[in-house]
């Protein structure tokens, strides 16, 4: 198959994403490589996902840059955590039909509360309160966002052990 | 004087990177209050950011108080400070 030079200019465009010392050690032969393949999208995220690592290795080398990447990862951690926390202080407030008033304090602090309205004559009348409870369909978007929120978790906290191991 | 500016633009980088996670947090939990149907209070000193979804009347009503968003605030610059001194202090140079 023959393609033009012109093709693969948008993809030539991605390799100055990559780090100076890189493209000046391997940007020449890389660019005839870009030439030689087709303009696809495949081809465009290898090329974002080697930049990437290409910077991973760089970070790694250097002890400040390193300590300056452990920040941001564990800036992302902490906001992960306290949104699990907000969930699950949702949940447990639901722990009883009809919700249950939780307040979230430390001595004379208080962080944060969940009050529930009292409404004895409204949707949630007794009976209903109790199919509810069987049928947990109001835990059901908590449950679905503290799952997404856990998964969330899980790649961050394996994300530089990955980055790390595939070289 | 090097080493002062390159202090200043650590903490001032710090500062910003905790700013632009609590920012993303405050989302977040707009985000979760829309889904779940919860009413939103957050407490900014003496004013107060009310978030109430009138299509479900009968839903909890979320608080979220001025020491709640400090220990928020603190917990995330905590968390980066923890995890970069750890990695600080444990680098050693790739072979």
């Amino acid at each position: 198959m023959e393609i033009s030079p012109l093709a693969g200019a948008p993809m030539k465009g991605l390799l100055r994403l990559y780090p100076r010392w890189w493209r000046e050690r391997y940007g020449r032969e890389m660019e005839v490589l870009v030439d030689e393949l087709p303009s696809r999208t495949g081809v465009a995220l290898d090329l974002l996902l080697g930049a990437a690592m290409a910077y991973a290795f760089v970070i790694r080398e250097n002890r400040i840059l390193s300590a300056a990447g452990a920040y941001l990862h564990g800036v992302c951690v902490a906001v992960l955590l306290q949104a699990i926390g907000f969930v699950l202080l949702i949940l447990y407030s639901e722990r009883w039909p009809g919700g249950v008033n939780t307040d979230v304090a430390l001595g004379p602090f208080h962080f944060a509360a969940v009050m529930w309205p009292i409404d004895f004559f409204g949707p949630r009348s007794l009976t209903q309160a109790q199919v509810t409870r069987w049928l947990p369909l109001d835990w059901l978007p908590a449950i679905g966002l503290l799952v997404v929120l856990v998964a969330t978790l899980v790649v961050v906290m394996t994300a530089p052990r990955l980055l790390r191991t595939s070289r | 004087m090097r080493r002062l500016s390159a202090a200043v633009s650590l903490v001032l980088l710090s500062l910003l990177a905790v700013a632009v996670a609590q920012a993303s947090l405050v989302a977040l939990i707009l985000l979760f209050s829309a889904v779940l149907k919860l009413n939103l209070t957050i407490e900014l000193g003496l004013h107060y950011l009310h978030l109430s979804l009138p299509a479900a009347p009968y839903r909890p009503e979320v608080a979220v108080y001025n020491a709640g968003s400090i220990a928020s605030v603190v917990f995330t610059a905590a968390g980066g400070a923890v995890a970069a001194t750890w990695k600080f202090r444990r680098w050693r140079a790739p072979r």
